[in-house]
């Protein structure tokens, strides 16, 4: 069972259960755009036929070796995430990497792939994505405070750093950390809005403005890469949510419905939004957010 | 068993299947009829039940959109923006002017015909055409490539000497990287 | 011979002969300036063991050198950086002016580090300290730029610590009637309650001056920026850790003795919470390479203080832990930027772009320094990251975690300023020319960047001094507990365990680089910078599209309102009124017997006028 084969097809089987549900929830977000605009929309595959067509493009370009490496930087992110998140609370299928690592080592290697995509998408020389990625980073520094005060609020309210923890603590408990500490829950589902960058935080990859910004410049195999790694990351990112505050889930059915229920807030939020420039967006997230975040410690600290 | 002529005519079909489906376009608005385009992805006509889809950048592109005349000026722009787009790509020449020239057959600063100057895969007549005749030229675009007919880029690089002689008569200046495949 | 005295006599000799040796050429002088660094560094590891120390007596004055396992620890600082800096700086030097200076300055740099870490005795830890700032302010005031303002500047600053400490330790000498740190320790609980807290206010100060912790930062831009780059790397990497040395046996051993230290503890981590968020905001505004560094390098040493500040096991090993990777990845990147100024001429973010190409291993040591700097596993800096933050949400301290939280997510903003400005962008014509800096700058910078590496795999190399270090401060035992070879823990149980994770991430990122790589390879080609698509016009070849000017213009935009006021402003205006207020003294004394002879007569008028109400 603890054999390196094992983890391995762990791994690959995370990755496709991951790649398939987040392309799919990709796809349903497209339908439901489509829906609020009174359009009908493209079917919730088309994700799937994108990926593929864009996988069998025949050439591609490359500005350099950062470039080249970009997305592959991408993917380590989204799949050391997806490793260190357990997928299910009975920690018997996906527990990949769980025990190895926390909820700060988790927030560090959540920016290791954008930060590698930063480097390529520098190395383009093509002036909009070096400004998409300021954009990126700039927002970034917003969206992490009220994250990260929710996060030490749970931290401190259960005394561990563990993800794995947490969840077992909701399991024994019986009650989800949504009630326990909803406080957390508001800032952190606040700092999500701006970490799935639909509008109005879509700054960074702005079609209209910056001509789809970091990625301007890639095609192809790359684009491919950036888009299966965008959507295990997606899915990587509300299983977290999902662990950490509605008590994880039991089978893979309970956790497509409580991730695709997280995954509507910023969906929805977004298709009626417009964009935010940049400094509006970080001093939206430094106002509420940042608010309910102290509320969540304060919360932790005296209750 | 991967050279095998059967698997590879399956594989093309898969491939062929996708690239229809997903058609990611560039419009490129050099004339009155990009404003065609908006209504054609909007809620009224929707293209992006098609597949069909804006893209930003030409690196992205699968289609190229010719959306009206084209003036010399632009030409040089155009030709830029197509060479750097990435196989397999097409162009959709959109309305009568690039066609013939249609009501600018006379006119001393736009080119007559595109498919001098670039390969062009579909036509849309029309002056302005209709979102419908739009939809119905991208679904003729699609008939195209599941049949493996749409080769408009093969064409290119095929005649590429005879192109760029078309291209260097209208821009005198030219000063561009080489096209290299 | 007693080593000790040999090697401070290496040192020094070395010292004057390697800058009287300029006129026997410059291949002897740089060979007897490296055999002067790295002979005594020899003898000291070899022959020195930790715990000894030799008494003697200098003019009815009892002095006392050794090294225990805690200066061991910083001594790892300054020689092994002091090597490799002193390796980079031969080539650094070569063609440059004036080189027997430098040379006899860094070596007295480095002299005078060690000698502050092996000083058991007030007096000699003053004098070295002294020797440190003065080879540190000819050093800054080395190249000329600007000697008014910064070197000004620095020196202020440091006669201010300096006057502190020595206020203090005369203090010390009239209490306890020695000048042994040991009896100054040993009694200090016995002191009046005012001496209790007034001692460790000015040693404080005088530590906190050269580890620019706010608000005494103010000189450290400067200086850093206007040393020669083969300096700054000792400068920022070493020479402030010093101050990190003296604060952490003040927080060690007097403040933990009496209950005020608690609110020592959190005032100094305040400011070191706050110096680093101000720091990291400020070197996001720069646009040269060292301003951007020297900022940089208040704002990590910030965390540092807040890591020693606070104080607990974890957060004292996450504070020693981070000086050490912040002396190797930051004496590592003013290498950087030194390579690049002597090839390129420019340390500007918005003249230089696009060396990548040109200079492969420089980019290559910029990169892992600058990943270690941000903190991104599976590289160094990570390690020290995690333990900061953990040891503060164990030990209770929530807002401070927010405050570094922020600033270390800022950093990524100048981390990626730094690599974007310099090595990516547009490739342009006018640095065409450009070349790797030689292979005795590059090697150093590529074998400390390796270093960053191996250290976010094995921790425990380095945690091992730290922890043997600690146990000589009084701490427990914490391996096993809180680390082990490649395992760090919190205080409560949670751990990151690093090998597996650096397994995980080099397979993942090997398969998606085959990946990307061997998928249409044929049909991959590389296009220049300039094949980019601008709405299709092509650049041309003397057009660059860069974007520098102006990069993170919205994120200062938000944060524009908490950088209004500027500290050092104040300072300009209190320095502004004393010189006014001197203005006004001179006119009063004018050297003019005339007017002091006014004086007299206005004097005894006033008398005579008031004789009556006074005298009555």
């Amino acid at each position: 069972m603890d054999s390196i084969w094992f983890k391995l097809l762990g791994v690959v089987v995370s990755f496709i259960v991951a790649f398939t549900v987040g392309m799919t929830y990709m796809g349903l977000s497209r339908k439901i755009t489509a829906r609020v605009q009174n359009r009908k929309g493209p079917p919730f595959y088309q994700n799937f036929i994108d990926a593929m067509k864009l996988g069998s493009k025949t050439s591609a370009i490359h500005h350099g070796v950062m470039q080249h490496f970009g997305p592959a930087f991408l993917m380590v992110s989204s799949v050391m995430s997806l490793m260190i998140i357990p997928v299910l609370n009975n920690g018997m299928w996906f527990s990949n990497l769980n025990f190895h690592g926390d909820l700060i080592f988790l927030l560090y290697i959540m920016v290791f792939g954008p930060l590698g995509m930063a480097l390529g998408a520098g190395q383009t020389g093509n002036p909009n994505s070096a400004i998409g990625v300021t954009r990126g980073l700039s927002q970034m520094v917003g969206f992490e405070i009220p994250w990260v005060m929710a996060l030490v609020a749970l931290m401190i309210q259960y005394h561990t750093t563990s993800i794995v923890d947490l969840m077992n603590i909701q399991v024994e408990s019986g009650t989800w950390l949504i009630f326990s500490s909803p406080f957390a829950f508001i800032a952190a589902v606040l700092a999500m809005l701006g970490m799935f960058r639909y509008s109005p935080f879509d700054i960074v990859g702005a079609p209209t403005e910056l001509a789809s910004g970091p990625m301007s410049e890639n095609g192809g195999k790359y684009l491919f890469t950036m888009m299966s790694s965008a959507s295990v990351f997606a899915f990587a990112k509300l299983t977290l949510y999902v662990d950490l505050f509605l008590g994880g889930a039991s089978n893979l059915i309970e956790l497509l419905i409580k991730t695709f229920v997280i995954y509507m807030i910023p969906v929805l939020y977004g298709v009626v939004s417009p964009r935010y420039r940049t400094e509006q967006s970080i001093r939206y997230f430094w106002g509420w957010p940042t608010f309910f975040g102290l509320l969540a410690i304060l919360y932790a600290v005296f209750f | 068993m991967i050279n095998d002529k059967n698997s590879q005519k399956i594989v093309d079909f898969i491939q062929n299947w996708a690239r229809k489906h997903s058609i990611w376009v560039l419009a490129y608005g050099t004339g009155c009829g990009a404003i065609e385009i908006p209504p054609t992805m909007t809620s009224r006509y929707d293209a992006e039940r098609l597949g069909v889809r804006g893209a930003a950048t030409p690196r992205q592109a699968d289609v190229l959109l010719i959306t009206g005349y084209l003036t010399t000026k632009t030409l040089k722009r155009v030709i830029r923006v197509y060479e750097q787009m990435q196989d397999p790509k097409y162009v959709i020449g959109f309305g009568s002017c690039t066609i013939n020239g249609g009501m600018y057959y006379d006119s001393y600063n736009t080119i007559k015909v595109l498919d001098k100057y670039l390969p062009v895969d579909v036509y849309i007549n029309g002056c302005m055409p209709r979102p419908e005749a739009v939809l119905s030229g991208f679904a003729k675009l699609q008939e195209l490539i599941a049949q493996g007919k749409a080769n408009g880029a093969q064409k290119y690089k095929d005649n590429l000497d005879w192109y760029r002689e078309n291209q260097k008569k209208i821009i005198p200046n030219w000063v561009m990287p080489e096209y290299n495949w | 011979m007693e080593t000790i005295f040999l090697i401070f006599i290496l040192f020094l000799g070395g010292a004057i002969v390697t800058w009287m040796a300029g006129k026997l050429g410059n291949i002897v002088q740089d060979i007897l300036f490296l055999a002067t660094i790295l002979v005594p560094s020899y003898l000291f590891y070899t022959n020195v063991a930790t715990g000894y120390a030799i008494d003697f007596n200098v003019g009815g004055i009892e002095l006392s050198w050794g090294i225990n396992a805690f200066g061991w620890l910083f001594s790892l600082i300054v020689l092994g950086l002091g090597a490799f800096a002193a390796f980079y700086a031969v080539s650094f030097m070569k063609g440059k002016e004036r080189r027997g200076a430098f040379y006899l300055n860094f070596i007295l740099s480095i002299m005078a580090m060690l000698g502050i870490l092996m000083s058991q005795d007030l007096i000699s830890f003053f004098i070295f300290w002294e020797i440190m700032t003065w080879s540190s302010y000819i050093m800054v005031v080395y190249n000329g730029n600007d000697v008014q303002r910064i070197g000004i500047k620095y020196f202020v600053f440091s006669a201010i610590g300096a006057y502190a400490m020595l206020m203090a330790i005369v203090l010390i000498k009239s209490m306890t009637g020695s000048f042994m740190i040991e009896s100054l320790i040993s009694s200090y609980t016995s002191f009046s309650y005012d001496m209790q807290i007034l001692i460790p206010v000015l040693l404080l100060t005088g530590f906190g001056v050269k580890a620019a912790i706010m608000p005494l930062h103010v000189w450290a831009p400067g200086a850093y920026s206007n040393a020669p780059m083969a300096y700054t790397s000792i400068f920022s990497g070493s020479l402030s850790k010093m101050g990190i040395y003296g604060m952490v046996i003040v927080f060690t051993t007097m403040l933990s003795y009496v209950p005020e230290g608690v609110w020592f503890r959190g005032v100094v981590a305040w400011l070191g919470g706050f110096t680093a968020v101000f720091g990291t905001l400020w070197a996001i505004k720069q646009d040269d390479a060292k301003k951007l560094l020297a900022y940089s390098s208040v704002a990590q040493l910030g965390y540092i203080i807040v890591g020693v500040a606070i104080g607990t096991p974890l957060a004292m090993m996450a504070g020693l832990f981070l000086a050490v990777m912040h002396a190797i990845f930051k004496g590592t990147l003013f290498m950087v930027v030194g390579a690049i100024e002597r090839q390129t001429g420019t340390s500007n973010f918005t003249e230089v772009t696009g060396l990548i190409r040109k200079m492969p291993w420089t980019f290559v040591a910029a990169l892992m320094s600058i990943i270690a700097l941000a903190g991104i596993p599976p590289l160094g800096g990570f390690v020290g990251k995690w333990m900061l933050y953990e040891s503060l949400i164990t030990s209770d301290h929530y807002l401070l975690v927010i405050v570094i939280f922020f600033s270390s997510t800022a950093a990524f903003l100048y981390c990626y300023k730094f690599l974007f400005g310099f090595f990516l962008g547009q490739e342009e014509e006018e640095w065409a020319h450009v070349k790797e800096a030689p292979a005795l700058m590059v090697v150093p910078m590529v074998i400390l960047a390796g270093l960053t590496f191996l250290l976010g795999t094995y921790p425990g190399i380095i945690l091992k001094p730290i922890a043997n270090g600690m146990q000589t401060l009084g701490y427990g035992m914490t391996q096993g507990q809180l680390w082990d070879t490649s395992i760090i823990l919190n205080e409560w149980g949670n751990q990151v365990v690093l090998q597996p994770i650096l397994y995980a991430i080099l397979g993942i990122f090997v398969f998606f680089v085959i990946f990307v790589t061997i998928k249409g390879y044929k049909n991959t080609r590389y296009v220049t910078t300039k094949d980019i698509s601008s709405s299709g016009e092509v650049p041309l070849a003397h057009e660059n599209l860069t974007f520098s000017q102006g990069f993170f213009q919205p994120f200062l935009r938000a944060v524009e309102p908490a950088m209004r006021r500027q500290i050092d402003k104040y300072y300009t205006a209190i320095a502004n009124g004393l010189e006014s207020l001197f203005d006004f003294t001179r006119r009063i004394y004018t050297g003019n017997g005339q007017t002091y002879a006014i004086f007299v007569i206005v004097f005894v008028v006033i008398l005579l006028i008031f004789k009556n109400s006074i005298f009555g």
